[in-house]
């Protein structure tokens, strides 16, 4: 197996706001490995953008990483000062946000903004700039390339702009592509086309991509592995085919159960997941998803289920893995067929 | 992998209260106590609400209290200091004199006992040796004009006892002899009354011009709002003085002349907020399920629009205030012998040299004021501004 | 872009118009009516005034005669000093009130913005506090209590200072001091919250991943959208800063058109009040024009959002 280009353990970052300290990641631990595309799903507040966010020095000013390694070609990012991270972010490591309506500078052109991406991490004329901006334009498919260098981000609809931010993320060869929610704020149609222009140039240029989304779709269509998060912490770790084959978890089940399926031609109805997430200022003892939880069990309550290997590769951290709990039909009894 | 022991009852249903999963650990608070409670934690804010309180029932209750009042004037006591150095005289017969020199216009003051003002001593002036010549029984005192030296007559020069506050008139007296405190306290009851008054006056305009327009919408809206468009890049000062100048000064003007102009902000926001829940979802579901336009109004707009609305209120009144006292100031304020804090410092600038401390009362009780109200303003602002909250 | 400098421009004009027609029937509202040709006056002037504006006509032929004769750039003559145009009066005073003035801009540009954007980088740090507590503090002490203050230290008690005139090259300090205090400190306000609001932008977030270095994030990505607010409130400073001229220029006995203003209004001289008023109306609406187009040049959204 080869070396992970990217290895997190232990990963703890806290926002200390006026009304105490919120644990928004409690202790992540993961593996990418080069050209791979690891896909992190959980609902809004679950730790998974502040968990990227740690790594490259983004959090706001109140967040901090309180504890862990993240070791990034051997290197740990979390030990890197300012000056060092500068160094890797745009360069090894590229990043595409949410919204790309208020990620890109509306005073300046988009080419500006990519070509001084470049300048800053390679040291090449303004003019080689430019020139590699209009490649990573027709790259990701912008038309009149060269034109469209001179345009502001106003003059673009929300796909184009979403382009604009990864020719940026693109514009020195990373070695990781970071997107946080890249088609969540697009128009559907939009959504496919950036999925499939992502997927196309990450076997095209052979890097690794972490894919943070709410939405299981886009990661089953997309992604080699999943990490499921709730409450600031891993609950499920599997390849993709086996997480949507086999969920192990409560909450990832319960994930699948409330989402549509189209070919399912059953009408039976979405399941929402009841309640809402935990107050990460004061994180419950046990399980995070246990008050939600409908196999909760007394020790649920109790204490923190450690993750359990259901089988080579996939983990789950749930009670009821452990050899001695109740069976429940589908998490930890196979289901009859 | 081997394990941890767990035992056996621990793997009993969890114990579920009704409703349980649906309750949100955090203590949640409405936005009004979440807007309350960032208030009373900002102790500027609520320093400036409590000093405009005080100020309020000061102005409301100081002249009705005072022993003085803001007309009366006693020449003889002109440009008395509110403390004073005072010296004692021993004359013949064992009667002791207390008295105060007054600098800034060369006069002896008897003073009694308990600090108040007996009267003004007059005495001999002798221009030739430029010196004055003031009795107490058979002592006498000399007081030597270009030294300003108090000196007996056997040539002992008088030192100064200690330091007296003036009980008469506690912030001293201005040039005609007016108890600087009652003129002040009356001051503060017209600057107040007419930041308020003026302050409302544009309230309601500009609710009126705002919730009009963005009511009829459309071309009405449009042209209405490039009309505010044309007020608002007019100076609007010049305007407040040329009101001035055709209704003449005096109270009343100086109300219609800043309630008349101020407007402009209070519509657009009023017109702003309109506009929105013109569009707002659930205004609409609110309509479809058959609730009023009273209800709309009372439950949807207000909540919704109090808060910047309070803010540029808060903002308007010390704007007002200060307006004021620009007008009085440049002589188009109220008239003589009534009094605001522009009136009171445009009169103590004139007196700038002779008595500078004559410009802290109402230099100090209108920054103060400005402070007061800069403050709340800005905490309202972080209260309401829910961007802030973490 | 063209478009949108044609809108400012004819924007501009109504509103100037606009101004000149409320002054003009403002003034002739004055009860007792000053423009009423039997009053006493001085036979010259009643003369120079028949002449201009032919009293004797009905009001809308005397409105109509003096747009025309401010569109020449002609005020008409003084209703108090007889041979004295309100031209002559503005040109004696302008010089004085615009060096004030401009220095006084200056300063509200170079201290003001500077100071904000200390604050903000440092927020809630001691810098911070600092320049909060001086700025509150210059917010809320009237201009006018700031003069006068600085004149009886500065002049009268040190005298470091002369206590009046400009004759002096230190004459200046304390009344560009005084009008430009409050300006100051209302736009290092400004300019702290707005570099504060830029800075919690995505697209500040972008710049760091990109891996931008600091000064490269703050000057070209921070700056520049965190200003947009401070220009546009140029034009308001401007207007304040010629109506404030008014009192610092009586404090410190300055031969400026502020002093004069405030004298035609305690000597009733309604055209010079008139000229005066529409005059600074115009120097406002060019300052207006000016802050537009570099709003134009700052924010490229304003020529999308106007021209379409």
């Amino acid at each position: 197996m080869t070396a992970p280009l990217l290895q997190v353990t232990d990963l703890r970052t806290s926002f200390f706001t006026s009304r105490g300290e919120v644990q928004a990641v409690r202790g992540v631990s993961f593996e990418l490995r080069p050209g791979e595309i690891l896909g992190i799903v959980g609902e809004s507040g679950s730790g998974k953008s502040v968990t990227c966010m740690s790594m490259l020095g983004l959090l706001k000013s109140s967040g901090r990483v309180v504890g862990g390694k993240a070791l990034f070609e051997g290197r740990d990012l979390l030990a890197l000062d300012d000056r060092e991270l500068r160094e890797l972010g745009g360069n090894d490591i590229g990043m595409i946000f949410q919204d790309p309506m208020t990620s890109l500078n509306p005073t300046l052109t988009v080419g500006e903004q990519v070509i001084e991406t470049i300048l800053r991490h390679r040291n090449i004329s303004r003019a080689a700039a430019r020139q590699r901006a209009i490649e990573l334009f027709e790259l990701v498919r912008i038309p009149s390339a060269a034109k469209r260098l001179r345009s502001y981000p106003h003059e673009f609809s929300g796909g184009m702009r979403q382009r604009v931010m990864i020719a940026i993320a693109l514009s020195c060869d990373p070695k990781l592509l970071i997107a946080d929610e890249p088609t969540t704020a697009l128009d559907v149609t939009i959504q496919r086309q950036i999925l499939a222009l992502l997927k196309e140039l990450q076997s095209r240029l052979g890097m690794a991509v972490i894919l943070i989304t709410h939405d299981l779709g886009v990661i089953a269509e997309t992604a080699d592995r999943v990490l499921v998060m709730y409450g600031g912490m891993v609950m499920e770790e599997a390849p993709v085919k086996a997480l949507f084959a086999w969920p192990s978890h409560p909450y990832t089940r319960g994930l699948l159960a409330s989402i549509p399926d189209l070919r399912d031609d059953t009408h039976h109805r979405l399941t929402p997941i009841p309640g809402s997430p935990p107050d990460m200022r004061r994180p419950p003892a046990g399980c995070p998803f246990a008050p939600r939880c409908p196999h909760a069990m007394a020790q649920c309550l109790a204490a923190l289920p450690p993750v359990y290997e259901v089988e080579p590769a996939h983990g789950a951290r749930c009670w009821l893995h452990h050899a001695e709990a109740p069976r429940v039909a589908g998490i930890n009894q196979q289901v009859a067929a | 992998m081997t394990d941890q022991p767990v035992a056996p009852e621990m793997w009993a249903p969890a114990p579920r209260t009704a409703g349980a999963a649906e309750e949100i650990a955090a203590p949640s608070l409405t936005y009004w106590q979440d807007v309350r409670q960032r208030l009373w934690r900002n102790r500027p804010a609520m320093l400036g609400l409590t000093f405009i309180v005080l100020l309020v029932l000061a102005a409301i209750f100081g002249p009705m209290v005072s022993p003085h009042n803001y007309y009366e004037q006693d020449l003889k006591l002109s440009n008395v200091p509110p403390a004073f150095q005072t010296y004692t005289v021993t004359d013949g017969a064992g009667e002791t004199a207390r008295f105060f020199f007054n600098s800034g216009n060369l006069n002896l003051y008897e003073v009694t006992d308990d600090g108040r003002i007996a009267g003004l001593i007059r005495g001999k002036k002798d221009l030739i040796k430029k010196e004055t010549l003031f009795a107490f029984g058979d002592a006498e005192v000399k007081l030597h004009t270009p030294t300003q030296t108090l000196s007996l007559a056997d040539g002992t020069v008088l030192a100064p006892g200690g330091w007296q506050w003036n009980m008469s008139n506690l912030f001293g007296t201005d040039q005609l002899g007016r108890d600087v405190l009652a003129r002040q306290l009356y001051g503060a009851r017209i600057s107040l009354t007419v930041a308020f008054v003026a302050t409302l006056v544009n309230f309601f305009i500009g609710v009126f011009y705002g919730g009009l327009s963005g009511y009829l919408g459309g071309r009405a809206d449009t042209i209405m709002m490039r009309i505010v468009e044309v007020i608002s890049t007019i100076p609007l000062t010049l305007y407040v003085i040329l009101i001035m100048v055709v209704f003449n000064s005096g109270f009343f003007s100086v109300i219609i002349a800043i309630g008349s102009v101020y407007w402009v902000d209070m519509a657009r926001i009023v017109r702003g907020q309109i506009l929105t829940l013109k569009q707002q979802d659930y205004v609409a579901a609110a309509r479809t399920m058959g609730a009023s336009t009273g209800r709309i109004l009372t439950r949807h707009l207000l909540p919704n629009s109090i808060g910047p609305i309070l803010v540029t209120l808060t903002m308007l009144i010390p704007s007002a205030i200060f307006i004021e006292s620009f007008m009085s100031f440049i002589g188009l304020g109220v008239t003589p012998p009534e009094a605001s804090w522009g009136t009171l410092t445009s009169e103590a600038v004139e007196t700038l040299r002779a008595y500078p401390y004559q410009m802290f009362f109402p230099a100090a009780a209108i920054s103060l004021t400005m402070f007061a109200f800069n403050f709340l303003g800005d905490g309202l602002r972080d209260a309401l501004d829910p961007r802030l909250r973490t | 872009m063209t478009v949108y400098v044609v809108q400012r421009l004819a924007l501009m004009l109504v509103t100037l118009f606009a101004i000149i027609t409320l002054t003009f029937f403002l003034m002739h509202a004055v009860p007792g009516g000053p423009f009423v040709s039997e009053k006493m006056m001085a036979p010259e002037i009643q003369a120079a005034l028949d002449a201009k504006y032919h009293l004797d006509d009905p009001i809308w032929l005397q409105y109509l005669n003096y747009l025309k004769s401010v569109a020449m750039f002609d005020l008409g003559p003084s209703f108090k000093y007889p041979g004295m145009s309100v031209n002559q009066i503005i040109a004696e005073g302008l010089p004085t009130t615009m060096q004030v003035g401009l220095l006084a801009l200056i300063c509200v540009v170079s201290l003001g913005v500077p100071l904000g954007i200390i604050a903000a980088l440092n927020r809630n740090r001691w810098p911070d506090t600092l320049v909060m507590v001086i700025a509150t503090f210059g917010v809320a002490v009237p201009s006018y209590v700031i003069a006068t203050v600085a004149l009886y230290i500065f002049a009268l008690r040190l005298g470091w200072v002369p206590t009046f005139g400009i004759d002096d090259w230190r004459g200046y300090f304390l009344p560009v001091f005084a009008l430009s205090g409050f300006w100051i400190s209302f736009i290092a306000r400004l300019a702290r919250s707005s570099l504060l609001e830029t800075l919690q932008q995505d697209y500040m977030i972008t710049a760091k991943a990109k891996g931008l270095k600091p000064g490269q994030i703050l000057f070209k990505h921070g700056l520049r959208n965190s200003l947009i607010p401070v220009v546009t409130v140029l034009g308001p400073v401007v207007a304040n800063l010629l109506t404030g001229s008014f009192v610092i220029e009586q404090i410190f006995a300055l031969p400026g058109i502020g002093r004069h203003f405030v004298l035609s209004i305690t000597n009733r001289d309604y055209t010079t009040i008139m000229g005066i008023t529409i005059f600074y109306a115009a120097i406002l609406m060019l300052m207006i024009f000016i802050v537009d187009m570099i709003y134009l040049v700052l924010d490229p959204r304003i020529k999308y959002r106007e021209a379409r």
